[in-house]
């Protein structure tokens, strides 16, 4: 900068000195260009725009019925060393609330009840998982929903992860590219 | 030192004092300005919004307890699912309650804290997580770590930091400022803000030095979680074990113990520890989590309950805390003023606002005086070496 400024000033020292004050313009147009989306996530979180934004629909596990939708329709999110992660939230059948003990999520099919996978956590009429997703899942897998009954009983059932999340698919086929 | 040299010195720190917010003032005044409200934003929820105050019924009214008030709220509302209920710290809010309805909205509700009346519920609009939003990280979403609007607004510590140090280098003698305070207001504007600015920074100066260290701190904290560093000593509580959770032959819901019985339990066990919120199980293997403000009002201390047994299967109180997470956790509470009721935070406000007042005041010195000043300068000084001092100064400010 300093031999810029010497005789004839750089381009960029010129720029600098033209626009500097043009910076504040910059900055303050950054919230108000993120406004809506604050507004969309609110929403989002608050429930007010339904379970999440890409609703996969109504499944049936057994004898109960359970609403599946992602949080957000884009690719998972990257957790440090924990990998990669993508958020379902899902709300019970009003009738089968108070039979249901807890709700899991697994990619691939459980060997047991104690491995079927990431539990469900928040209310009844909307609850969380966030579903470790490791980088070399195949874009045929299958997202396991194991339901554990407060009587003891467990049952399961599969939708494909192509239909859960086509984002997810889309994001592992790029990682496959690498 | 020559005196010469002095002189041209103490007129190089006034140049650096002069241009440290300089290029982007209009976002040091609105972050400014967007922290003091953020400071008092639930007093000002309490003025526009009659429901989130707790009036009293009649004079020996007691306040509920947590599961008077789940109580109450079920009976009001039978189909909601409630997962956290809080007791603010000042009795003239309302009991806040965070549920779920049927389809699947969540709001808070707010509950008269002597009758349990529901007296209404959150506004789509959550002024106080908005001004806090566009303070703290300037509306930026966190998609992968912190959002570079944290990055953005506590890079701004740093150049306060420096405003605060040359402003009190170049501003000779300052502590006289405090037995001779001055004022001039019909000598012109110039004077009039040099004044202004002057007294009160020297008034702010404590201000300024928690403001600036504490924000350089969120700084620090966001590059270390985003390289996945913790200082936290908290435990990282697993679930509830299998065995540990009734199995119930009727298909039932297993029985859990009432949110009294566990207030009592933990502060039988946990002497010290205050209760000021409970938050429900979010499955049949998670804990009842419940805490409050210690005698160290800086933090929270917390304990874990088993709903089931009602043991104690996790704590966190001030005594836990390693001596770094002490410090690093008072941060926040000193950055926000919240930690001592409202004439804590009416202080904090009043200086977010004469700091406000110092930013205003400073862009209006310099229109006035800097800008002649910095041109004579250049012209005086060889003018390689002086505009490389002034270009790192604004750089490292913006």
């Amino acid at each position: 900068m300093s031999k810029a400024a010497a005789v004839p000033p750089s381009p960029l020292s010129r720029l600098w000195h033209k626009w500097r004050f043009h910076l504040n313009i910059l900055l303050v147009l950054i919230p108000l260009g993120f406004m809506p989306k604050y507004f969309h996530d609110a929403s989002l979180f608050r429930g007010d725009s339904g379970l999440g934004e890409h609703e996969i629909g109504e499944i049936a596990v057994g004898p109960w019925t359970l609403q599946l939708a992602e949080l957000r329709d884009d690719a998972p999110r990257a957790d440090g060393p924990a990998g990669h992660f993508k958020l379902f939230n899902a709300a019970l059948c009003s009738t089968c609330i108070n039979e249901v003990k807890a709700v899991y999520l697994r990619i691939g099919k459980p060997r047991s009840l104690r491995a079927a996978g990431v539990l469900f956590s928040g209310t009844p009429y909307r609850m969380s998982a966030n579903l470790p997703i490791p980088t070399n899942t195949r874009s045929d897998a299958q997202i396991w929903i194991t339901i554990e009954g407060w009587d003891g009983s467990m049952q399961q059932s599969a939708i494909p992860l192509a239909k859960a999340s086509p984002a997810t698919i889309a994001w592992l086929q790029q990682q496959g590219g690498k | 030192m020559s005196q010469k040299q002095k002189k041209s010195n103490s007129r190089l720190w006034f140049l650096v004092h002069s241009w440290l917010a300089l290029p982007i003032w209009f976002f040091v005044l609105i972050v400014s300005f967007t922290g003091t409200l953020a400071v008092v934003s639930q007093e000002i929820v309490w003025l526009a919004n009659p429901d989130v105050r707790a009036s009293k019924p009649s004079d020996d009214a007691v306040p509920l307890s947590f599961q008077q008030t789940l109580e109450a709220i079920h009976k009001a509302q039978p189909q909601v699912a409630v997962d956290f209920i809080s007791k603010p710290d000042e009795s003239h809010f309302a009991y806040e309650a965070s549920v779920t309805y049927p389809d699947g909205r969540s709001p808070t509700l707010y509950i008269n804290p002597y009758t349990g009346v529901i007296q209404g519920e959150s506004p789509s609009f959550n002024f106080q997580a908005f001004t806090r939003a566009l303070h703290g990280w300037w509306l930026v979403p966190f998609t992968n770590g912190y959002s570079w609007g944290w990055y953005l607004v506590s890079l701004l510590g740093l150049p306060m930091l420096a405003s605060l140090v040359t402003g009190l280098v170049v501003y000779k003698k300052f502590w006289k400022g405090f037995l001779r305070p001055t004022l001039r207001v019909s000598h012109g504007p110039r004077i009039f803000w040099g004044d202004l600015h002057r007294l009160s920074g020297i008034w702010s100066i404590w201000f300024i030095a928690v403001i600036s260290i504490t924000g350089t701190w969120f700084l620090i904290q966001a590059i270390l979680a985003d390289n996945h560093v913790t200082l936290s000593t908290e435990p990282i509580v697993p679930v509830i074990s299998r065995e540990d959770v009734p199995r119930t032959p009727n298909g039932e819901p297993a029985q859990r113990i009432d949110l009294d019985e566990a207030e009592r339990v933990a502060i039988q066990q946990l002497p010290g520890l205050e209760v000021s919120f409970i938050t429900l199980p979010g499955s049949a293997y998670n804990h009842l989590y419940l805490g409050g403000r210690g005698w160290y009002p800086l933090m929270f201390q917390t304990a874990n309950i088993n709903p089931y047994n009602g043991k104690v299967e996790a704590k966190f109180l001030v005594s836990d805390r390693s001596a770094t997470e002490i410090v690093t956790e008072s941060m926040r509470p000193l950055h926000t003023g919240d930690f001592g009721g409202i004439w804590i935070k009416l202080i904090w406000a009043f200086f977010g606002l004469v700091l406000t007042l110092m930013v205003l005041s400073g862009l209006l010195i310099w229109t006035k005086r800097t800008a002649q000043a910095t041109a004579a300068a250049l012209k005086r000084k060889p003018r390689a070496k002086l505009s490389a001092s002034a270009d790192t100064t604004t750089e490292a400010s913006a």
